[in-house]
C-alpha cells in the first residue's frame, strides 16, 4: 500500500540558510489492511515524512510509492488541526467533497454518514469554532475519510484528548480497520498504539530504527512497549 | 488612589484637547503665501490625477480666496494656483470666469484678461469667455479703443450656442459707441430678423439712436440692411422706423 | 473545475466575513458628507468634485481592500494551517491560487459595485441627471485592482503580511508614473540602461494608459478602442501575476 523507500530531506534554516537534514535515509513499508504505528521521540522526522507522502513537503531524494491512485484515494488528519472557523460542521464537510468533485446528492448524502460515524451528527449546524477539542478531531477525521480513502494518514490523532475523546478515536481507527482500510498514524501514547497497530515502526534522528509487527516487538521486549521504545531508540 | 490619579488624569487631558481646540480663532487666515508647484510637476507625476488636482487646487483658491479677500487682501498666489487649475484642466469653466473678478482684486488684471483668452482658445464654443473678455475689455482696456475691444468679443459671444439675446445688443451698442456705426447698424438689423418682440425694439431704438436723420443720409445708411437682412424684415423694420413705433 | 469554485466560494465567504462590506459603509457616509458640503466651498460646482474625488475615494478604498486582503489570504492559510487541509487532497498549486483570486476577486466586485452605484445615485441627485460613465469609470478602477491584487497575492508568497502590502500600494503608485518609466528609456547613456529602462517599464503595470476622469467630468470623449485595448492588458497582466504567485507558492514547503 505505502512505500517508503531511502527518503531524504533536507531544509534550510536561520539568516544564513544552513542546510539542515531531517530525513536521512527512511525506509519503510505499509501493508494494505495494517494499522501502522509511526512512533518516535520530538523531532524524529514522523511528522515530515508524513507530509512528503501527503505532497506538503517534497522529498530531496528517494522515493514514496503509494501503490494507490494518488492523493484522491488518500486522507489525511494534519496535527493539531485548524479548520475554517467560520463554516458549520457541515458545511466543513461539504467543502471537503467538492474538493474531491463530489457534486449534489451523493455528496450531502456522504456528509451525513459520516457525521454519523464520527458522532457529530447532532453537531453539524454547528460552527466549528465552537466545537470542543475531541469534536475537532472527530470532524478532523471526518473529513480525511470524505473521499473513502484506501489509505488514512492521521498526525497525533489523540493528542489533547480527554479519555472519552480518545475512546471516540479509537473506536473509529477499529471501524476502519474492520472495513479494510490502511491506517497510518503518529502517535507518543504507546499504550494506545500496543492497542490498535498490527505493525509499527520507531523513528529517531531521521531514521528508522526498527520495524515490524507489535507483537514481535512485545515477544522482545516482555516489560512492554515503552521498555522496546526506549531500547530501540537509544541504541 | 490609582483610580483617582487616572480620573485627574483624564480630566486634565481632556480639558487641554476641548481648551486648545476651543481658543483656535474661527476666522485666522493662513499665510498669503501658499506653495504652489508648476503644473508641468503634477502633468510628469501624475498624469491620471489631472483633473483631480485641479479639483483639489480649485477648492483649495476657492477657500484662499475666501479667507483673504475681506482680511488682509494679499492674494499673493491665487494667481498661481488658477494658472495651475487651468493648465491641468484647461476645460474646467469656472476658474476662467471666477478669475475675471478674483485676479483682478489680486492686482493682476491683464493676467485675468490672459487667462480668459487662453480659456477661449482652449473651449471655443463657450459663450461665457468672450463675454467676460469683452467685459475685462470694457473695464480695463485703453478709453480710445475700450468700446470697438468689447463689441468685438461680444459679437463673437453672440454667435455662439447658449448666448443669450442681450450679448448682441451690447455688441451693436458698443460698437456705435465706438464710431463704427456701419458695424453696428448691420448688428441691429441681424438682431431685429433673429429677435423677438423685445428685441425689435431694441434693434429699431438703437438704430435711431445712430442713423442719420436727414431722409437720404438715412436711406443711404439702410442700404447694408438692404442688402443683409430678409426681404420681409428688411420692410417690417422700415416701416418701425418711419412709425416711429415699437413694433 | 467544482474545486475551483469550492476554494473560491470558500474564499469569498472568508473575505465577505471580514466586514470588508463595512467599507462601502464609510465610503457612502463619506459622501453624504461630501455632497452637503462640497456645494458651499466649491462655487457650485459640487458635481464634478462629486464625480472626480468620488472616484479617487473609490480608487482608494477599493486599493485598502485588495492590497490588505489579498497580502493576508495566502498567510492566513499557512498560519493557521487550514491550508493543510485544502493542499492534502487533489487540489494542485496553481488551482489553489487562482481559486483564492477569484473569490476575492468576487468580493472585491461586491465592494466596488456597492461604492460605485451609491456615487452614481448620489451624483444623480447633485447633478439632477445620471452619468453612466461613473460606472464604466469604477469597472475600470476595478481591472487596475485584479491587477493589484494578483501582483499582492504572489509578493505575499515570498514576503511577510506587512511588506507585501506596502510593496503592493507601491506597485499601485508605481503604475500611476507608467508614463514618466516610458521616458526614462530615451535617456539611457548605453543600450545596456535603456534596456533595463525598458525591462522596468514593462514590469511595472501600467495603470494610467487611461484616465477616463476627464470624460466623466465632460472634459473630453472616451476613447473606446484604446480602453477595450486596456483592458485587455490588465487582464493579461494579472493572470501573468498569478501564474508567477503559482510558481512561487508551489516551492513552498509547509
Amino acid at each position: 500500500m505505502l512505500m517508503i523507500a531511502d527518503l531524504h530531506k533536507e531544509v534550510r534554516v536561520g539568516f544564513r540558510r544552513r542546510k539542515v537534514e531531517i530525513l536521512k535515509g527512511v525506509d519503510l513499508e505499509v501493508f494494505e489492511g495494517d494499522v501502522f504505528g509511526l512512533l518516535g521521540p520530538n523531532g524524529a522526522g514522523k511528522t515530515t515524512t508524513v507530509k512528503t507522502v501527503v505532497g506538503l513537503m517534497r522529498p530531496t531524494s528517494g522515493t514514496v510509492d503509494l501503490g494507490v491512485a494518488g492523493r484522491q484515494q488518500i486522507g489525511y488528519l494534519p496535527e493539531n488541526p485548524y479548520f475554517y472557523d467560520y463554516l458549520s460542521g457541515r458545511e466543513f464537510l461539504g467543502l471537503c467533497g467538492r474538493l474531491f468533485g463530489q457534486s449534489g446528492g451523493a455528496r450531502r448524502g456522504h456528509v451525513e454518514a459520516l457525521l454519523a460515524d464520527v458522532g457529530l451528527e447532532g453537531a453539524g449546524d454547528l460552527h466549528l469554532r465552537k466545537y470542543s477539542k475531541g469534536m475537532l478531531q472527530r470532524i478532523g477525521i471526518a473529513q480525511a475519510l470524505i473521499n473513502d480513502p484506501q489509505l488514512v494518514l492521521l498526525d497525533e490523532p489523540m493528542t489533547g484528548l480527554d479519555p472519552v475523546g480518545r475512546l471516540e478515536v479509537k473506536r473509529i481507527i477499529d471501524r476502519l480497520r474492520e472495513r479494510g482500510r490502511t491506517v497510518l498514524f503518529n502517535s507518543h501514547i504507546l499504550a494506545d498504539v500496543a492497542e490498535l497497530c498490527t505493525r509499527i515502526a520507531i523513528m529517531a534522528d531521521g531514521r528508522v530504527r526498527w520495524q515490524g509487527r507489535v507483537a514481535d516487538a512485545l515477544a522482545e521486549s516482555p516489560e512492554g512497549l515503552d521498555a522496546f521504545f526506549m531500547k530501540v531508540v537509544q541504541r | 488612589m490609582r483610580r483617582v490619579v487616572a480620573i485627574v488624569v483624564v480630566l486634565v487631558c481632556l480639558a487641554a484637547v476641548i481648551g486648545f481646540q476651543g481658543t483656535r480663532e474661527v476666522n485666522a487666515a493662513g499665510d498669503p503665501r501658499v506653495f504652489v508647484p508648476s503644473p508641468r510637476f503634477f502633468e510628469r507625476l501624475a498624469p491620471s490625477f489631472r483633473t483631480t488636482i485641479a479639483d483639489v487646487y480649485w477648492l483649495g483658491a476657492v477657500q484662499y480666496y475666501g479667507e483673504h479677500v475681506d482680511g488682509d487682501r494679499r492674494l499673493d498666489s491665487l494667481p498661481a494656483m488658477l494658472d495651475l487649475v487651468t493648465t491641468l484642466s484647461p476645460h474646467f469653466i469656472e476658474p476662467y470666469l471666477f478669475s475675471t473678478f478674483a485676479l483682478v482684486d489680486a492686482g493682476e488684471p491683464q493676467m485675468a484678461y490672459d487667462l480668459l483668452e487662453r480659456g477661449f482658445k482652449a473651449n471655443p464654443r463657450d459663450w461665457r469667455l468672450p463675454f467676460q473678455l469683452g467685459f475685462m475689455a470694457y473695464t480695463y482696456g485703453p478709453k480710445e479703443t475700450k468700446a470697438k475691444a468689447a463689441a468685438q468679443w461680444f459679437a463673437i459671444a453672440g454667435k455662439l450656442p447658449g448666448s443669450p439675446p442681450f450679448v448682441f445688443r451690447l455688441a451693436a451698442t458698443l460698437l456705435a459707441k465706438g464710431g463704427e456705426r456701419e458695424k453696428a447698424a448691420l448688428m441691429w438689423g441681424q438682431i431685429y430678423s433673429q429677435g423677438d418682440k423685445y428685441a425689435r425694439a431694441k434693434a429699431v431704438a438703437g438704430l435711431e439712436a445712430i442713423l442719420p436723420t436727414e431722409k437720404q443720409p438715412r436711406e443711404k445708411a439702410l442700404v447694408p440692411l438692404y442688402r443683409t437682412m430678409p426681404r420681409s424684415d428688411f420692410d417690417a423694420l422700415v416701416a418701425d422706423l418711419v412709425a416711429g413705433t415699437t413694433p | 473545475m467544482t474545486r475551483l469554485y469550492a476554494v473560491a466560494l470558500n474564499t469569498f465567504k472568508e473575505t465577505i466575513r471580514d466586514r470588508i462590506l463595512g467599507v462601502i459603509v464609510v465610503f457612502a457616509l463619506l459622501m453624504i458628507v461630501a455632497s452637503l458640503w462640497l456645494g458651499s466651498i466649491s462655487l457650485g460646482q459640487e458635481a464634478r468634485m462629486m464625480k472626480d474625488l468620488g472616484l479617487v475615494a473609490v480608487s482608494l478604498f477599493g486599493l485598502v481592500v485588495a492590497v490588505f486582503v489579498g497580502a493576508s489570504l495566502l498567510h492566513k492559510e499557512i498560519e493557521k494551517r487550514t491550508v493543510f487541509v485544502i493542499l492534502s487532497k487533489p487540489v494542485g498549486r496553481a488551482q489553489f491560487i487562482f481559486a483564492k483570486f477569484l473569490g476575492l476577486a468576487v468580493t472585491l466586485a461586491c465592494v466596488l459595485a456597492g461604492m460605485g452605484l451609491f456615487l452614481f445615485l448620489a451624483d444623480w441627485i447633485v447633478a439632477g441627471s445620471p452619468a453612466p460613465l461613473l460606472l464604466a469609470a469604477t469597472a475600470l478602477i476595478y481591472l487596475q485592482l485584479l491587477v493589484i491584487v494578483a501582483v499582492t497575492m504572489a509578493l505575499s508568497t515570498v514576503t511577510s503580511t506587512i511588506l507585501a502590502s506596502v510593496l503592493g500600494i507601491t506597485v499601485f503608485a508605481a503604475g500611476q508614473l507608467s508614463r514618466s518609466a516610458l521616458s526614462l528609456t530615451e535617456f539611457g547613456q548605453s543600450a545596456a540602461m535603456k534596456g533595463l529602462a525598458w525591462v522596468v517599464y514593462v514590469v511595472i503595470p501600467n495603470l494610467n494608459a487611461v484616465d477616463v476622469k476627464p470624460a466623466v467630468v465632460g472634459e473630453s470623449s472616451p476613447d473606446w478602442a484604446l480602453i477595450a485595448a486596456w483592458a485587455g492588458y490588465l487582464g493579461a497582466y494579472a493572470v501573468l501575476a498569478l501564474v508567477l504567485a503559482s510558481w512561487l507558492f508551489s516551492r513552498k514547503e509547509f
